[in-house]
């Protein structure tokens, strides 16, 4: 095979890594601080996707109105999912907390199925593609990654740099001791919900480029998301965003080299070494 | 006291015995057949085509029951289960159909990775099963099943007839003979799309064409972009591609923005048939593509059609408007048809001839009833005449008279182009237009 096609599907795995890290982010944020593994929340994203869709087909709202309008929604599912499903419990055992969110998980498919039966819909945005010495750039891609990209970079100086931001790191490595100094971690879960929900929101917005909505889209991305949490260490963000760029990587020249079956399996196979070698993930210390 | 128990006892014995014969009497069943009806309301599979068919299968059950009937007195109760998109469930579903609602007949089944556990399942039951849509081979293929029959036509046909085709237009369209075609084949990794596959590449050798690529994917995949890639790097004339709804929408996506630049494009049934979904998502550009599927009874000639049956269709499209109103003739996917023309069968022929021939309707009376169908071409209103494969033949249980329709989307609706037997477009297009985004140049 001509070697241009392996440096396209390079940066297709590139690409993809962007988006795959803005879930994976938003999820690890929310399991680092709140010690919670929400199951639903790529079926969050599925919401916000919908809501983008009716904004921008629906409403005929532009896609740089609808796009910030998305993040204020998928905020807004986040509070919400925090006060009505995960507040109650918080310190319920792990496989009550786990039934809950995968609770929620059929409930938000079963909803939406039931509101906008099970056709798929697509927001119908044709962006050009560049191509440059036999390369493809799609638009459709490019611009949710350089989105992608600068969301994290807010997220990280939003965690540095912020006085909430310092409260929610501060909760995620010990929220006992956070309690003890007087803080209030309520306050700092629910903006952490609410954070994680934006994520969504974001996700959402950028995954609406190139993908259709329906009720069971979470069962494409989900899975994914989830071993790249995992991967990179679960509530570890750098660990995350390093594992969504190595899983893409492999699913993408992995494709190309062998087969598109063939490049999942060898994700699979890299991730359940990694979980033998390194079981608290790839950016994890050695005890 | 003796002779009173005695006579208790035989009394029992007598009713343990009507019981478990399996062979109820009409009489005794009172004027209702349970039938279970299951496709995917729910999941990746309900928009590709599985809700289309149970529209056509409750419009027909409705049509015959508001007739008075089968055999104007044997009303259907109609019981719905949905299997989920999810084998597993599928399965579940069927159980309790079966055990639980005691159904008479179990019909339906849209996708062949839930058809192929669930039917020898079933027929180890000894239970009736009625197949109205999942098409691959390995449903039925040397299982001899003995209570499963499918009057759909098989997967084979379908990737057959889509590789004929090509050849059939390859020198006058595409300026080759079809040893120099470039053939693509891409598909779904379950039964449906590795069966129609496996005949697309057999077909395609018998013609002699290059095979510059035949790969498998998941339709769950995020991405498909190295499967686009490689597709680049093989400059197919031809992409022959078997997939289901939501992956159909991905690939053709990345397809366009990645290059992807082809001379034909063909799919295989499923979420390619949905022309009303495809147009939703891809608007006009649609124009030009392919899909296979058997005929849909709104589009054929009612002329080749035996006295009667084309009213039916007319029947099948007034009601389905309840359904889409908006949807004109020409894009209302096959589906419907498979639906309504294969529930009119069980209906029409194989349960009339079950109870006044074979006593009643348990799953050996419409075994042996269905084994006796005997439907010319044209008397059905999908055009295809009805013959089933008899116990012992690899394929027991197949409608051999069934046939595979190549359809084009021109001037914005289905036609029928491929065979000749029911093509109502002498000439087609055939390429993929100039304005196709993923037209070769």
């Amino acid at each position: 095979m001509d070697p241009i096609f392996l440096v396209e599907a390079a940066i297709n795995g590139i690409l993809l890594g962007g988006v795959l890290a803005v879930l994976a982010l938003g999820l690890n944020l929310i399991f680092g601080v709140l010690d919670i593994v929400w199951i639903a929340y790529v079926d969050l994203v599925m919401l916000a996707m919908y809501a983008f869709y009716f904004m921008v087909q629906g409403h005929g709202w532009s896609v740089w109105v609808a796009g910030p309008a998305t993040l204020v929604v998928g905020a807004l599912l986040g509070i919400a999912v925090h006060l009505l499903i995960i507040s109650p419990i918080l310190t319920s055992a792990p496989i009550n907390q786990l039934l809950a969110t995968g609770g929620l998980l059929f409930f938000l498919q079963s909803f939406a199925t039931f509101l906008w039966t099970t056709d798929h819909r697509s927001v119908r945005l044709s962006l050009p593609s560049v191509e440059i010495g036999g390369i493809f750039l799609p638009f459709t891609r490019v611009i949710p990654f350089a989105i992608s990209i600068l969301a994290m970079l807010a997220l990280y100086l939003f965690l540095r740099h912020t006085y909430i931001g310092t409260a929610i790191r501060a909760v995620s490595q010990d929220r006992d001791a956070m309690a003890l100094m007087g803080a209030n971690p309520q306050r700092v879960y629910v903006v952490t919900s609410a954070v994680g929900g934006a994520m969504a929101g974001l996700a959402a917005t950028l995954l609406s480029f190139q993908y259709s909505v329906h009720p069971f889209f979470g069962g494409q991305f989900g899975p994914l998301t989830f071993m790249i949490c995992v991967l990179g260490g679960l509530g570890n963000m750098v660990g995350a965003f390093v594992a969504s760029f190595v899983m893409s990587e492999i699913i993408a020249i992995g494709g190309v080299m062998f087969s598109t079956e063939m490049g999942y399996v060898i994700a699979f196979v890299v991730f359940i070494v990694v979980m033998f070698a390194r079981p608290g993930g790839i950016l994890a210390r050695r005890e | 006291m003796k002779s009173t128990r005695v006579a208790l006892l035989l009394v029992l014995l007598l009713a343990v015995a009507v019981g478990a014969s399996g062979t109820r009497p009409a009489a005794a069943q009172g004027q209702t057949i349970k039938i279970g009806v299951l496709f995917d309301h729910t999941g990746a599979f309900a928009a590709g085509g599985s809700l289309n068919c149970w529209r056509g299968a409750k419009m027909l059950i409705d049509y015959v029951n508001e007739k008075g009937g089968v055999l104007g007195k044997y009303k259907i109760v109609q019981v719905d289960a949905d299997g989920q998109s999810k084998a597993e469930v599928a399965i579940n579903e069927a159980e309790r159909l079966l055990n639980a609602e005691k159904v008479d007949i179990l019909a339906g089944i849209y996708s062949s990775a839930h058809a192929v556990p669930l039917a020898e399942k079933v027929d180890k039951q000894k239970k009736f099963l009625w197949i109205t849509t999942a098409i691959a081979d390995a449903v039925l293929k040397d299982r001899n099943l003995q209570y499963t029959f499918r009057p759909q036509p098989n997967g084979s046909l379908f990737g057959e007839n889509s590789v004929q085709y090509v050849a059939h237009y390859s020198q006058e369209k595409l300026k080759k003979a079809p040893r120099d075609v470039r053939v693509a084949i891409i598909h779904e990794d379950g039964p449906y799309g590795t069966g129609v596959a496996a005949a697309n590449e057999a077909e395609a050798k018998k013609q002699g064409m290059q095979i510059v690529l035949k790969e498998g994917f998941s339709i769950q995949s995020p991405d498909l972009s190295s499967l686009v890639t490689k597709l680049r790097a093989a400059r197919p004339d031809v992409l022959l591609h078997t997939g289901y709804a939501p992956d159909i929408s991905l690939f053709l996506r990345q397809a366009r923005e990645q290059g992807l630049r082809v001379k034909i494009y063909i799919g295989h049934g499923a979420g390619h048939s949905q022309l009303d979904k495809l147009k939703e998502a891809f608007g006009p550009d649609v124009e030009g593509f392919h899909t296979v599927d058997p005929p849909a009874a709104q589009l054929i000639d009612p002329k080749k059609l035996r006295p009667g049956v084309a009213d039916l269709t007319q029947e099948m499209l007034k009601r389905y408007k309840a359904f889409e109103p908006n949807i004109p003739a020409a894009q209302i996917a096959p589906h419907v048809s498979m639906g309504f023309n294969n529930m009119w069968i069980l209906l029409n022929d194989v349960l009339p001839r079950a109870i006044q021939k074979h006593g009643g309707f348990s799953a050996d009376a419409l075994a042996a009833a269905a084994r006796e169908t005997d439907i010319p071409e044209g008397g059905t209103l999908q055009g295809y005449g009805v013959k089933f494969q008899p116990p012992g033949h690899p394929m027991a249980g197949q409608n051999l008279r069934a046939i595979a329709a190549v359809f084009q989307v021109v001037e914005g609706g289905l036609k029928h182009v491929y065979p000749p037997v029911v093509a109502s477009l002498g000439n087609p297009p055939v390429l993929l237009p100039p304005s196709s985004p993923w037209a070769a140049r």
